[in-house]
């Protein structure tokens, strides 16, 4: 199978991957050992597999690695800076919305890019925002109070 | 991982088309249903991306609204040509369909390739006579939207790509329309959905469109209802009606979203709504400020 090489940033550094035709982002980034990214439906369901490719957040299940290419890509592990979370993450700590975890990146990478269009959000947009991301420990209330607190932590 | 042998990505239409041209080929834009669907995955090897063949625009051309295959979702939501049209009938479905995450990356024309019954924004497209720009080495034609849908899954596409969809103006620009859709959840696929349009003239319905969506094997047009309606005037009492006809010209089955009952009875409810935006007689939910 001839592999494909493609020239991306990700998380800020220049990369350049070897991958399969048929490979999904997913899948690339799990190979480059990026594993904050969560496998959970892989059919574009839940938004767990969240990232964000060129500003947008995207599910990296049903996106080719190779539609990567020439692309800036921001995954959970580019949040933090110099050791310090993300506002985003420390809300999310800080409310205990993590819960157990599994879907937490993909809520966290699809709060990121709806903060930096929408800075400062009602609960409605928040829970409107966040209505494709699937929480199978079924509590969304602690996520969209994490989210509204993010908001209010990264304007002050 | 997808079993294919070959990801290509060219920049001329003339590229793309001639990779079409050959068994095994199939576009890919946002990949959401290809990716994911083994259905579109029998006999492909190779995928052709077309989204940096320069399509991802929505623009006028003479009287038509012409929408590229590289427009997504999300960019039509948020298009204020989209918006402004038929009450922003598809700026509505668009916005309804999926996640955001899916509606950043998943394409209008895609939706419509799928050809899939439940999709979203077909009725809508449907209730505004859009047509289909499909090119491929033999040259471009133009198929009426409503010729075509052939079946789940199946289309009038063959071999080729659809390089636009397009809208005319100088009827859809003084309808009204409205769009309604059942479901679940956010993100969640049509249990049933419709969309409607009108065309009032000094308080009778000239024209009236009004299509369903997961009820029938295609999009389905309410031709009877439509019928009914034309030199009516648009009350609650004739919308009513109407929405009844249309109910009675659905075809549902039962799957694991709704039963074929549960969509029979609620098809006169989607009906009803999307009529009763397309008169005037209700509110249009501005979905797309979250689009």
């Amino acid at each position: 199978m001839p592999e494909i090489e493609i020239a991306l940033r990700v998380n800020g550094r220049a990369a350049q991957w070897r991958v399969q035709p048929g490979e999904t982002l997913l899948e690339a980034l799990h190979a480059h050992h990026l594993k904050g990214t969560k496998l959970i439906c892989g059919t574009g369901d839940c938004c767990g597999c969240g990232v964000i490719l060129d500003g947008r957040s995207i599910n990296s299940c049903c996106t080719l690695a190779a539609q990567a290419d020439g692309a800036e890509l921001l995954t959970i592990e580019g949040l933090s800076q110099d050791g310090s979370l993300h506002p985003i993450q420390e809300a999310f700590a800080e409310e205990g919305a993590a819960q157990c975890g599994y879907c937490t990146p993909g809520f966290i990478m699809r709060a990121y890019a709806f903060l930096q269009e929408h800075p400062h959000p009602t609960e409605a947009d928040v829970r409107a925002a966040l209505g494709g991301n699937i929480c199978r420990c079924t509590g969304y209330v602690k996520p969209v109070a994490a989210v509204l607190r993010a908001a209010e932590m990264m304007s002050s | 991982m997808l079993n294919i042998t070959a990801y290509h990505c060219p920049t001329t239409i003339s590229e793309a088309v001639a990779l079409l041209a050959e068994e095994g080929c199939a576009v890919i834009a946002g990949g959401t249903d290809l990716l994911v669907n083994p259905r579109y995955m029998v006999g492909v090897r190779e995928v052709v991306d077309i989204r940096k063949l320069g399509l991802d625009y929505i623009r006028h051309e003479e009287n038509w609204l012409c929408i590229g295959a590289g427009a997504t979702m999300r960019t039509v939501a948020r298009h204020p040509e989209a918006q402004g049209l038929a009450h922003g009938v598809l700026a509505q479905g668009a916005a309804l369909c999926a996640s955001p995450n899916i509606r950043n990356t998943a394409t209008l024309a895609g939706n419509v390739a799928s050809a899939l019954p439940s999709a979203d924004t077909p009725p809508a497209l449907l209730v505004l006579d859009a047509q289909v720009v499909l090119t491929g080495i033999q040259g471009e034609r133009i198929v009426p939207l409503e010729q075509f849908f052939t079946g789940p899954g199946k289309s009038a596409r063959e071999h080729e790509l659809i390089r636009e969809l397009r809208i005319p103006l100088d009827t859809t620009r003084k309808m009204g329309g409205g769009f309604y859709k059942i479901y679940r959840t956010a993100e969640d696929i049509s249990i049933v959905n419709a969309a409607a349009s009108l065309l009032v003239r000094e308080g009778i319905i000239t024209m009236a469109h009004l299509v369903l969506g997961a009820v029938a094997p295609i999009p389905l047009r309410a031709r009877k209802a439509e019928e009914a309606l034309l030199g009516q005037s648009p009350t609650e009492e004739n919308l009513r009606q109407a929405a009844e006809i249309a109910r009675d010209e659905t075809r549902p089955i039962s799957d694991q979203r709704a039963s074929a009952d549960y969509r029979r009875r609620t098809s006169a409810v989607a009906a009803l709504r999307a009529l009763r935006q397309a008169a005037g007689l209700a509110k249009i939910e501005e979905v797309w400020q979250h689009g």
